[in-house]
């Protein structure tokens, strides 16, 4: 707001100025213009009277010679009264338009207008900076979710389109860049309803900034960068407390997981998919040698991956600069992708990986390389969400969109960080550990229904405070937390996954593990043990109720009278035993 | 030399020239204050203050508001002559211009307080 004042005044300040040194000019020499009375003599106009005509003169109202008519020295005076006046008042007014219309000031405007709205937002929000394919979808999955979203996009005429996005609650959008620190302030990075800040835009560099500045702003904020180049990756995660996403690396990572220990990546599929999706089957990519045609960050993950498992690769590229880091010359550069993929021996591959930044010359390569070898396993890389038809034509067998694996990995970091832990423990641990935690949630929870979210011991929530504080030193174990908080001997369907305790993990842990104030337990069940199991963090007696079954006193009076009546009974059972001795 | 300083200094001793000649005399003798000079003092000290608007250090905040004071003490004892001798039709005399002094000589302790920030930022710049 006062960025707005301040360039009001600025500007103001020369017509201001004109128009009060034309209206003294104009009243004091009506005042000391002399006037003729009726009767001949001579008469002042008083300086009231002088304000009050050069006030309707100037505005060209005109009522006429009051309150006397004037004498001719005095419409001399008058004259000239008229045509300065409205020459001042045309500046003043001219001068106002100007600054309305005028870019900077409309620029102060819509940023404080953005800064009032971000501080009466009333709801945890995310920041998103850049506006594009990926961003709009987690925008909407997050509107879902019940969160706010701010937007920061930096390019104007994206920035026009936000207005009209079709989501439940309106954005609030800035056209700004937001590597600069103010920026991210006005967006609320330091209010307590800021959730996290995701780093969207289409450059690394960008991004990379965004981030680091974030995390120098404010370190306890969840801060999530979209990141393509391995070099500023390691730069933000030697950073710490920022979590990147690669696209091209997480379909690398996906791959590797396909290629070595497929349960794992199967496990990630079905834990991190939309609820009641069933166990995905193995992907089943056939063995022998691959053509990776389009060789840029996306090819090159690809080929890394395989080398690291000795598969023989030929890549294809019409860019010559590609060529440059190629020992085993396995890059075969044309410009015309027919005879390129005869090159790159199309006919004796397994795989086609159709993986260049244009949809239609993907669809093409798809067409070409079936017209060889029609059971060709073909992997197809789509850049946009609106191609999305043409590329389910191809009916490719694996489909590489770099929004929805954005879209897929943010989600599960916002929505359960704890889960994606999981999943690089179970990816270290191997095919063995996965398909022993597939087999154990089917045997417990049937096939559907991977719905997974955290339990956490904060005993700064009333119920878990009650349970760790004021149970008189019963320990709490981890199978209570699978029982209905509401009817007794009735059992939750879920399953923990894990437990964390700090740095320690705990894979599938025992059912009678003792917790611990601070735990954090990853379990996986349906929505309705989800929702009850938070019962044991809000609800005061819920604990006590579910290791006894009898719903305890709330109140102080009724503790104080069950506290007496236990002690009565207690010296009567006591009173009993002694007689009985 | 600097123009601007010569102009921004010129309004505010001129705001309060003004004032102080409107102010002395007599405080109930109304012969010796002149309304002329109530206006101009009016009409210097509202230039004085859309000068000093945009300034935005704490010195040009202080000034800004102690102009703002003077004006409306200034605007006040005009309103409150208008008032009186066309609103109501009644002759200036000695308990109505003493109000209209007292007022302007507020006015006038503003001004002071403004000339003296002047004074004191022009001796800090020191060249």
């Amino acid at each position: 707001m006062s960025d707005v004042l301040f360039l009001i005044l600025r500007r103001m300040r020369a017509p201001l100025i004109v128009l009060i040194t034309l209206y003294a000019v104009a009243v004091f020499g009506l005042a000391i213009t002399p006037g003729i009375r009726a009767d001949g003599t001579r008469e002042y106009m008083s300086l009231f009277h002088a304000f009050y005509v050069v006030s309707y003169t100037a505005t060209t109202i005109g009522f006429g010679e009051i309150p006397n008519a004037f004498s001719d020295a005095q419409r001399i005076w008058m004259i000239l009264t008229i045509h300065l006046t409205v020459i001042g008042w045309t500046y003043t007014l001219g001068s106002i338009f100007a600054l309305v219309s005028d870019i900077t000031f409309r620029t102060a405007v819509a940023r404080s207008m953005f800064t009032w709205r971000v501080r009466h937002v009333g709801a945890k929000f995310f920041i998103i900076c850049g506006y594009g394919q990926s961003s709009a979808q987690i925008a909407r999955a997050l509107d879902r979710l019940g969160y706010r979203i701010v937007t920061i996009e930096q390019r104007p005429e994206r920035a026009a389109k936000l207005v009209i996005e079709d989501i439940s609650q309106p954005l609030i959008a800035l056209c700004a860049d937001a590597r600069f620190p103010d920026v991210l302030r006005d967006a609320g990075i330091h209010r307590a309803e800021c959730a996290g800040l995701l780093a969207m835009t289409s450059r690394d560099d960008v991004n990379q900034t965004i981030a680091i500045g974030a995390r120098t702003l404010r370190s306890d904020l969840q801060i999530i960068a979209r990141v393509k180049d391995a070099t500023a990756q390691q730069n933000l995660l030697a950073l710490g407390g920022i979590q990147v996403v690669n696209p091209f690396e997480t379909f690398a990572t996906n791959l590797a997981l396909d290629l070595d220990a497929p349960d794992v990546l199967r496990l990630e599929e079905w834990l991190t998919d939309s609820p009641d999706a069933h166990c995905p089957n193995r992907l089943g990519i056939p063995a022998g040698p691959w053509v990776i045609v389009g060789f840029g960050r996306f090819g090159r993950a690809i080929a890394r991956v395989l080398d690291a498992r000795h598969i023989p690769w030929r890549a294809v590229d019409h860019r010559g600069g590609a060529a440059l880091d190629d020992e085993q010359h396995q890059l075969v550069v044309d410009d015309d992708t027919d005879r390129a993929l005869g090159g790159a021996d199309i006919a004796h591959a397994a795989v086609v990986v159709a993986g260049t930044d244009n949809d239609a010359a993907n669809l093409a390569i798809t067409t070409l390389a079936r017209r060889v070898s029609p059971k060709i396993y073909v992997v197809i890389r789509q850049n946009h969400v609106a191609d999305s038809v043409l590329i389910h034509a191809a009916r490719a067998n694996m489909r590489f969109v770099q929004a929805d694996i954005m879209v897929h990995e943010c989600l599960q970091l916002i929505k359960v960080p704890l889960l994606a832990t999981f999943l690089r423990r179970v990816a270290v641990e191997g095919s063995h550990a996965a398909a022993a935690v597939i087999e154990s949630i089917q045997r417990s929870l049937g096939r559907g229904a991977p719905r997974v979210w955290t339990f956490h011991c904060d005993v700064m929530q009333p119920g878990m405070f009650a349970a760790f504080f004021q149970s008189g030193g019963c320990p709490l174990q981890l199978s209570l937390l699978q029982l209905d908080p509401f009817v007794a001997d009735e059992s939750l369907a879920c399953l923990p996954l894990m437990l964390a305790r700090g740095s320690d993990l705990v894979l599938l842990p025992a059912t009678d593990t003792t917790l611990m104030p601070g735990d954090r337990i990853l379990f996986v069940g349906d929505e309705r043990a989800e929702r009850l199991q938070r019962r044991y963090m809000r609800d005061v007696t819920a604990v006590e109720y579910a290791r006894s079954g009898v719903e305890p006193p709330r109140t102080w009076l009724f503790r104080v009278l069950r506290a007496r009546r236990e002690r009565v009974a207690q010296s009567r059972r006591q009173a009993g035993s002694d007689r009985g001795n | 030399m600097n123009l601007e300083k010569v102009i921004f200094g010129f309004f505010i001793i001129l705001a309060c020239t003004l004032n102080f000649g409107f102010f002395i005399g007599d405080i109930d003798e109304p012969a010796l204050h002149h309304p002329m000079e109530l206006g101009a003092a009016v009409a210097v000290n509202l230039i004085a203050t859309v000068l000093k608007f945009g300034d935005r250090t704490h010195l040009g905040a202080t000034h800004l508001a102690t102009s703002l004071v003077a004006s409306l003490q200034l605007v006040a004892a005009a309103v409150f002559w208008m008032v009186h001798v066309y609103g109501q039709g009644l002759p200036m005399d000695g308990p109505s211009v003493s109000t209209v002094v007292s007022l302007s000589g507020g006015a006038l302790l503003a001004n002071f307080i403004s000339i003296t920030l002047l004074i004191g930022e022009t001796l800090r710049q020191g060249r």
